[in-house]
């Protein structure tokens, strides 16, 4: 048995109930591999982000999971049923927002969210939905003639119905305006405190960094990265990021930075050195660049956005392929 | 059973549709037309005797039998395949419901939508029939509805698994036309080249068995069939004018066993749903 601090240890997380598990799932494409092996575990009550580039595989690991497609290999495991064989148990207790989806143009926005209700077996008022979402006033408008945004507010309604246990919604900012999409976030916050689980998809980073508790990056169908946002800088060198003025900027200048003890990932960003500074003291550092390629003009330090992690798991994942 | 609830949407968008309505008013139109035609001016229409309820069922039936598969593609060639073209499939299967229950969802709410476009166009066909005629058969009447709206459902039953079938709306078009030309436009010609090349480049006066059978695999062929099979009486009344001969021409077998037609319109139901569903629920959306 294990000793009682993995109690706050990952394994902890993995024992406690998950609301989705992915194990091994892997789907092709014909000769495309677009999920590749990937495990995940997104635990009951979290908000979990679920980020990567476009074509990165988010949209076909939530196919699965809601039973579009069928995995080539490995298992997926939702509120505790079986993706593809007990999918209407899964989906009675899920809402969706889907990816690429399609509104029946000739129905009306009421029709939509009651269908979804009858289909539920939910008894809640559509018109009560719909405002929650902002889209009320268009209720007995036809689908057809809704705007993107419309479209979205219109979805969200139809899988909020039946307080359901986790939501996922795939891309969910997808045409809102940043106001729409600050509703979505107050909407998925409101959700969460209710008790439900939040699994959401996104290329946008703000996004995920506003409201997740925790963060997956996939990249070629694999997850690179799975933390708490905090975690995820820790994890990495680029926790901060440094740049650096310098009268001259040229490639031996890079060289001999990138040789100074404690500095990591050096490049040039208009203009400027932009390094990574690990265990080392930043002044340190700063000192030794001084000592090394010439005084220094000017100096900033920032703190990295969950993009620059973002960029460095899926670019470094390139790397490490090529 | 969520599939109530699909069939239920299905037939609210779907009765929305502006070509199915276009449809039922062409079918209303023509059916008007060709009835008071055949009441008024039977002998245009090739029959000597008088105009009789159960000729007019049996005149229409000609008409229906071309007005449905068409109709069926219409309303069905899009169901599904539009739907995953679309992606409003995704919005449909996120919900409580499994794929069996959508895809019989899809065809009952399709086959309600024709049968009632149908139904309007026969009733008001037959109708003005009966009052121009001065009577009315109601066997012939409930025979011929019941039979049109098996005909119905064995269509939209192979147009939804046609759609079922595939993702794209172009290919599900070639196949839904590609099926009304080799079993409705060609098929009666296969087997009669069949024995024409075998006898020695002539037709026999007497067919073999099997080219009956294989007739009956056309659902229009069949249809005609049920129709002799529910309505024997009128069949052999309508036997010795020209009109029964020119539809049983080279085809004695119809008369001993025109029940095979009812038993193939049956089929026509069956194995589609089977085919369609197997692939459907395999696919990826």
């Amino acid at each position: 048995m294990r000793s009682n601090s993995c109690l706050y240890s990952p394994l902890a997380r993995l024992l406690a109930m998950a609301a989705i598990r992915c194990e091994g799932l892997t789907k092709h494409f014909g000769d495309v591999v677009a999920v590749d092996g990937l495990d995940l575990t997104v635990a009951e009550g979290e908000i979990f982000g679920f980020l990567g580039p476009n074509g990165a595989g988010k949209s076909t690991t939530i196919d699965i999971l809601l039973d579009f497609v069928r995995p080539t290999s490995g298992s997926v495991t939702v509120l505790g049923h079986d993706a593809q064989v007990e999918g209407r148990a899964v989906r009675q207790r899920t809402g969706v927002l889907p990816d690429a989806y399609h509104v029946y143009d000739r129905l009306t926005g009421r029709q939509h969210v009651r269908f979804a209700c009858e289909m539920k077996g939910a008894t809640e008022d559509p018109i009560e939905l719909l405002e929650r979402t902002g889209v009320a006033e268009a209720a007995d408008r036809k689908a057809g003639g809704y705007s993107k945004g419309m479209r979205q507010r219109l979805v969200l309604a139809m899988a909020l119905v039946g307080e359901p246990d986790l939501l996922v919604l795939d891309e969910p900012s997808t045409g809102l305006d940043p106001n729409g999409a600050r509703e979505m976030r107050e909407i998925i916050q409101a959700e969460n405190d209710r008790g439900a689980t939040v699994f959401f998809s996104s290329h946008i980073m703000e996004q995920v960094e506003a409201v997740c508790d925790r963060v997956g990056i996939i990249d070629r169908g694999t997850l690179v990265a799975e933390n708490s946002i905090d975690g995820l800088r820790d994890a990495t060198e680029t926790g901060e990021t440094l740049f650096v003025s310098v009268p001259a900027v040229d490639a031996s200048i890079v060289e001999r930075v990138a040789a100074i003890d404690g500095v990591a990932d050096v490049g040039v960003e208009d203009g400027r050195l932009r390094l990574a500074v690990g265990a080392r003291s930043k002044f340190r550092v700063l000192e030794a660049i001084d000592g090394a390629v010439g005084p220094i003009e000017d100096f900033e330090v920032v703190e990295s956005s969950l993009e620059d992690l973002f960029v460095r798991y899926t670019t470094d994942a390139q790397e490490v392929e090529a | 059973m969520s599939a109530i609830a699909v069939a239920k949407k299905d037939f609210q968008d779907a009765i929305q549709s502006r070509a199915l309505w276009g449809l039922v008013v062409t079918f209303v139109v023509l059916s008007t037309i060709t009835t008071y035609g055949y009441t008024e001016a039977p002998e245009l229409f090739g029959s000597e005797t008088a105009p009789t309820f159960g000729g007019l069922v049996f005149f229409l039936l000609t008409f229906t039998s071309l007005f449905v598969p068409i109709a069926a593609i219409v309303v069905g060639y899009k169901s599904l395949a539009g739907e995953r073209e679309l992606g409003s499939i995704k919005l449909l299967l996120s919900l409580p419901t499994t794929r069996r229950e959508v895809f019989l969802g899809k065809v009952v709410g399709r086959a309600v939508v024709l049968s009632i476009g149908l139904a309007i166009g026969v009733l008001v066909g037959l109708l003005v029939g009966a009052v121009l005629i001065g009577g009315l058969d109601a066997t012939a009447l409930v025979a011929f509805l019941g039979l049109t709206i098996l005909f119905v459902a064995a269509y939209t039953a192979i147009m939804v698994s046609i759609s079922a079938s595939t993702g794209s709306t172009t290919r599900a078009t070639t196949l839904a036309i590609g099926f009304f030309v080799l079993f409705e436009l060609v098929w009666d010609a296969v087997p009669l080249a069949v024995v024409y090349v075998v006898e020695g480049f002539s037709l026999p006066s007497e067919f073999p068995a099997w080219v009956f059978i294989v007739s009956q695999v056309s659902p229009s062929n069949a249809y005609l069939s049920g129709l002799y099979a529910l309505l024997p009486d009128v069949a052999e009344a309508l036997d010795a004018s020209p009109e029964g001969a020119d539809a049983g021409q080279g085809a004695e077998p119809f008369y001993q066993t025109p029940e095979l037609g009812l038993f193939m319109l049956a089929l026509w139901i069956a194995v589609p749903l089977v085919v369609g569903y197997a692939s459907f629920t395999r696919a990826d959306l």
